[in-house]
C-alpha cells in the first residue's frame, strides 16, 4: 500500500502528463518549423544545385510538402499515432532508424559523462569539504578551471595529450570502452566542476549541524560522519542539480562528438534544426522530451530513496 | 587579478599543449624506393571533413559522395588530368558529327559484385533511371543534358541519345555521378541506396561493406577486379585490402589522427596548419587547384548601384585582391584573375595582369558615375543616396575557408574608396531565397567540376531561374552564344576560343570578380604509394599501396 501510493502514483502521474508534454512539444515543433523562413526543398538542394523545376516539385510531392500546412500537420500525427516517424528529407532514409541508430552512442556517453562528473564531485568535496583553507582554495579553482574552459578547447587538448602523442586512446569514433574515455571526461568535467561547488558548501553546511556533533559523541570517526551523514545531507540539492543538467547534455554533446568524430544525436540534431528536417527535428524533439520525463521521475525517486523523512506521512 | 588566474593558466596550459602538439612529430622515415615493387595487403584510413546525407550517386550533387562511390562505382570512360578520354567499361566510342549521338562498345568481361553481368542493357537501366523524375536526381540528371533516350544495339552495344548537340556528354559519363549499379540492385534498393551499405553493388575495385553514420564508411577489395581504366599504372585486383573513409568534421583533430598514424590519408588541410604539417616527418602535404569556378565574386546587374558599369568597374578594381589572399590564406591559396581556375581546360591564362588593383582608377570611375559626395563616415553619397551594397552572408555552418574573413579584408579595402559594403547574415532559407531571386548586390561561390561548361551555368541567362546559377542576372545574347558555343563542338580550338572569349567578357562587363583559386590539401604519410587523383582532384585508392 505504502510502496503504490508513494512510488507507483507519481510514475503514473509522470507518464499521463508525459504524453501531454511530448504532444504539447511535438506541435510547438511543427509551428517553430514552419515560422522559420525558407522553403525546405530549397535548402535540402543547396546553393550549388542545379536540379530542375521538375526535379523540385517531384521532391515537394514525395514529402507532402505540396499539401497546406494544417493538413501537413495532421497526416504527420496520423502517422505518428501508427508508429511512423517519417522520413528525412535530407537524408532521405526513415526517421526511426536514424534514431535508433544514433541513440545508443549517445546514451553512452551521457552515461560516462555523468558518471565522470559525479564521480569527481564527490570525492572532491568529500575530501575537501571542511579541510584547510589551501586545500580548498586549490580544489575550488581546479573547478572553477574545468567549469569555464570550453569543451572545444579540453577535448583537443586531452585528444593533443592522450591520443596524438601518447598513444593511450584512439581518436573516438565509437568503437569500444577506450573510445569512450575522452569523451566522457571532456563532456563531464564542466558538470563535475559544478557540482563540486554545491557539494561542498551543502556538505559544509551538514558538518555544522547539531546531529554531526551527535555523531562525533556517539564514536563515529571523521570519514564515517562524512560518509554516512554529512554526504547523505548533502545529496538532495546534488540530485536536483544533476538531473537538471543531465538533461542540459545533449547541447554540449553536439560540439563533443564533433571533436571526437562521434556518431550520435546531437550531430543529428544540428544538422536536421538548420537544414528544417521537420520529420528529424519533431522525432528528437518527443525523444527528448521523453528523456526529461524520465530524468525528473527518476530524481523524485532517489528523493525518496536518500531523505527517509520524505517516505513518512 | 583574480579573474585572471584561471585564464593565465588556460594560457600556460594552451602553449604546452601546442609545444607538444608541433615539437614532436613521430619521426618515421620513407625508406621505399620509388620504383619498389607494390605489395598487396594492408587497410587504409582516409580522414574527410564532410560526410555524405545522401550515398547514392545518381540522386546526391555533393563532391564527397562522388569522390566515396568511385570506389564502388565504375564508368564507361575514364578522363586524365589532362582531359584525354580512355576506354574504361566501354572498349571504344563513336560520336556523331551532329554531337547528338554517342555509340560505346563495351567490355565483355565484366560483372557486378552480386555477379550479374554488365552490358548494355544495365547501362540503359541507370541512364533512364537518373533521367526519371521519380529518382529526383538533384544533379546526375543535370549532368544527361538533353537527354532523349538510351537504345541497346546490341547486348554489348549502346547508344546514348540527346535532343541537342551535347559537347560535354563524355566528360560526363567520366564521372562517379553517371557509374552504374548493378541493375538488380536499382530494381530492388531503389529506394534506399542514399542509406550506402552493402546495398550498393557496382563493378568497382572495392565493395561497400558497412557504413555507421557519424563515424566512418568501409569498403573491402573485390577480388573479381580486372578492368581497371586504361591507362591505369596495373589492371588486376586494389592493392588494399580495406579502405576506412573516416568522417572528422574538426580540423584539428584530422590533423591530429594524421600526426599519430590513426589515418594514413586526409583531406582538407586547413591553409594555416600546411606549413607546420610540412615540417612534420613521414609525412607529406599535396596540394591540387581544383578544376572548375573560381572563388567568384558575382554582382548582379539588374540591382542599383550595380547596373552602372562605372560602379561594378570600381569594385572590381577597389579589391587589392593579392594582399588579401595572401593574408588569409598564408600564400597557400593563389588569387585568381578568371572566372575559370588555371586546372580548367580552357581557362583564358591571356587575363592574369590584365585587371590589377588600382584605387586611383576606381576612384575616376565612382567621381564620374556621380558618386561625389561623402557621408560622415567617408562614404560617397549621390543626391542625399549613399553608395551601399548588400553581400549576404551564408549561415555559421556553411561558410568554408575563412570566407567571411576574407570578407571583412574586402570590405575594408572598398571601405577606402568609399564603397559601404552591407553583410547581413540570413538563415540558408532566406538566404537562398533572396540571392537567386536577383534580391542581392553581391553573391559569392565556387563551383568545382572539371569542365568549362560551368561557364554556360555562370552566364547563360537560361539559368537565370530556379536550379540556375547566373548570379549576374545579365542578359546578353553574345554570352548566350559563346556558351551555347563550347557545348556544341569537341573542337578544343574552337572550344577554347569560345570559352576564352567569355572569360574575357565577364571581366570587361565587370559582372564578375574572381577572387582566389581554391586547392585542394592533402596530407599523406610517406608508407603511402600510388595514390592518384582524379578531375576533380578526389581520391583514387585504386592503385594505392602500403610499405
Amino acid at each position: 500500500m505504502r510502496f503504490r501510493t508513494k512510488v507507483l502514483a507519481p510514475v503514473a502521474r509522470r507518464l499521463a502528463s508525459a504524453l501531454a508534454v511530448m504532444t504539447g512539444a511535438a506541435a510547438i515543433a511543427f509551428a517553430a518549423l514552419q515560422l522559420v523562413p525558407g522553403d525546405p526543398v530549397q535548402i535540402l538542394l543547396g546553393q550549388n544545385n542545379t536540379a530542375s523545376p521538375e526535379v523540385r516539385a517531384q521532391i515537394r510531392a514525395r514529402f507532402g510538402l505540396d499539401e497546406s500546412v494544417p493538413l501537413q500537420f495532421l497526416h504527420y500525427l496520423d502517422h505518428l499515432v501508427h508508429g511512423d516517424l517519417g522520413q528525412s528529407y535530407q537524408l532521405q532514409q526513415p526517421v526511426s532508424g536514424l534514431i535508433s541508430a544514433q541513440l545508443r552512442p549517445t546514451a553512452q556517453l551521457m552515461a560516462g559523462a555523468m558518471t565522470v562528473a559525479v564521480v569527481l564531485a564527490v570525492s572532491s568535496a568529500l575530501l575537501t569539504a571542511g579541510r584547510r583553507p589551501v586545500l580548498r582554495a586549490a580544489a575550488g579553482f581546479c573547478e572553477l578551471v574545468a567549469v569555464s574552459a570550453p569543451s572545444y578547447w579540453v577535448g583537443i587538448v586531452l585528444l593533443t595529450v592522450f591520443s596524438f602523442q601518447l598513444h593511450v586512446f584512439p581518436v573516438a569514433g565509437d568503437q569500444d570502452f577506450a573510445s569512450l574515455v575522452l569523451p566522457s571526461i571532456t563532456l563531464g568535467l564542466p558538470i563535475a566542476g559544478l557540482l563540486a561547488q554545491v557539494l561542498r558548501e551543502a556538505m559544509e553546511a551538514a558538518l555544522g549541524q547539531p546531529f554531526v556533533l551527535t555523531a562525533r559523541a556517539r564514536g563515529v570517526g571523521q570519514t564515517g560522519v562524512r560518509l554516512k551523514h554529512a554526504l547523505r545531507h548533502a545529496a538532495i540539492p546534488l540530485v536536483t542539480l544533476t538531473g537538471w543538467l543531465a538533461g542540459s547534455l545533449l547541447g554540449g554533446a553536439v560540439l563533443v562528438e564533433n571533436i571526437f568524430g562521434r556518431p550520435g544525436i546531437g550531430a543529428l540534431t544540428l544538422q536536421a534544426a538548420t537544414n528544417k528536417d521537420m520529420p528529424v527535428v519533431i522525432a528528437l524533439v518527443l525523444v527528448s522530451a521523453l528523456f526529461f520525463v524520465l530524468i525528473s521521475t527518476v530524481v523524485d525517486l532517489l528523493y525518496l530513496l536518500i531523505d527517509p523523512r520524505l517516505r513518512t506521512g | 587579478m583574480q579573474l585572471s588566474r584561471p585564464a593565465r593558466l588556460t594560457a600556460w596550459v594552451l602553449a604546452l599543449a601546442t609545444l607538444t602538439l608541433t615539437g614532436c612529430g613521430s619521426g618515421k622515415s620513407s625508406t621505399v624506393a620509388a620504383n619498389a615493387k607494390p605489395v598487396a595487403g594492408g587497410s587504409l584510413t582516409y580522414a574527410v571533413n564532410t560526410e555524405p546525407t545522401c550515398f547514392d550517386a545518381h540522386i546526391s550533387p555533393q563532391d564527397i559522395t562522388g569522390e566515396i562511390d568511385r570506389n564502388v562505382l565504375d564508368s564507361l570512360v575514364s578522363e586524365d588530368s589532362s582531359g584525354t578520354f580512355h576506354p574504361w567499361l566501354a572498349a571504344s566510342w563513336t560520336v556523331s558529327s551532329d554531337l547528338q549521338s554517342y555509340t560505346f562498345d563495351l567490355r565483355k568481361d565484366v560483372t557486378f559484385t552480386d555477379g550479374t553481368p554488365f552490358d548494355a542493357a544495365a547501362v540503359k537501366a541507370n541512364f533512364d533511371s537518373i533521367a526519371a523524375p521519380a529518382t529526383r536526381s538533384q544533379y546526375a540528371s543535370s549532368l544527361l543534358g538533353p537527354y532523349k533516350g538510351t537504345t541497346v544495339v546490341d547486348q554489348y552495344t549502346v547508344r546514348v541519345d540527346f535532343s541537342a548537340p551535347f559537347a560535354p556528354f563524355l566528360q560526363a559519363a567520366g564521372t562517379a555521378y553517371l557509374g552504374f549499379y548493378s541493375p538488380k540492385a536499382l530494381a530492388a534498393h531503389s529506394n534506399n541506396l542514399c542509406a550506402g551499405g552493402a546495398a550498393a553493388i557496382g563493378t568497382g575495385p572495392f565493395v561497400f561493406a558497412g557504413y555507421t553514420k557519424g563515424q566512418s564508411a568501409v569498403f573491402t577489395e573485390n577480388p573479381n577486379y580486372a578492368w581497371g581504366p586504361a591507362g591505369a599504372a596495373h589492371s588486376g585486383p586494389a592493392y588494399l585490402s580495406k579502405l576506412t573513409f573516416r568522417f572528422l568534421p574538426d580540423s584539428a583533430t584530422r590533423v591530429g589522427t594524421l600526426t599519430s598514424s590513426q589515418a594514413q590519408v586526409i583531406r582538407s588541410v586547413p591553409a594555416e596548419q600546411v606549413a607546420s604539417l610540412k615540417r612534420t616527418p613521414g609525412v607529406t602535404v599535396k596540394e591540387l587547384e581544383q578544376p572548375g569556378g573560381a572563388y567568384n565574386l558575382w554582382l548582379n546587374t539588374t540591382v542599383a548601384p550595380l547596373d552602372d558599369q562605372r560602379v561594378r568597374e570600381a569594385i572590381q578594381r577597389g579589391i587589392d585582391i593579392a594582399a588579401d589572399v595572401k593574408a588569409v590564406y598564408f600564400g597557400v591559396y593563389p588569387r585568381a584573375w578568371s572566372p575559370l581556375t588555371p586546372s580548367t581546360q580552357g581557362y583564358d591564362a591571356a587575363l592574369v595582369n590584365s585587371w590589377a588593383y588600382n584605387p586611383d582608377l576606381a576612384n575616376r570611375l565612382l567621381d564620374e558615375a556621380g558618386w561625389t559626395g561623402r557621408d560622415a563616415q567617408g562614404y560617397r553619397t549621390k543626391n542625399g543616396a549613399v553608395l551601399s551594397v548588400e553581400w549576404p552572408l551564408l549561415p555559421a555552418e556553411y561558410i568554408t575557408d575563412q570566407r567571411d574573413v576574407l570578407g571583412q579584408a574586402i570590405q575594408a579595402d572598398l571601405r577606402k574608396v568609399g564603397v559601404r559594403i552591407t553583410r547581413p547574415q540570413y538563415d540558408i532559407g532566406t538566404y537562398l531565397q533572396r540571392a537567386y531571386g536577383g534580391k542581392e548586390g553581391i553573391l559569392d561561390s565556387s563551383w568545382s567540376r572539371d569542365e568549362p561548361d560551368v561557364l554556360w551555368l555562370f552566364y547563360n541567362s537560361a539559368s537565370i531561374s530556379a536550379g540556375g546559377q547566373n548570379a549576374t542576372f545579365y542578359k546578353d545574347a553574345t554570352l548566350d552564344s559563346l556558351t551555347a558555343q563550347g557545348r556544341a563542338t569537341l573542337d578544343k580550338t574552337a572550344r577554347d576560343q569560345s570559352y576564352g572569349k567569355v572569360q574575357q567578357q565577364v571581366i570587361d562587363l565587370a559582372t564578375t570578380v574572381p577572387i582566389y583559386n581554391p586547392v585542394t590539401i592533402v596530407g599523406e604519410q610517406n608508407s603511402v604509394h600510388g595514390l592518384t587523383f582524379d578531375p576533380n582532384d578526389w581520391a583514387v585508392f585504386y592503385g594505392v599501396w602500403l610499405s
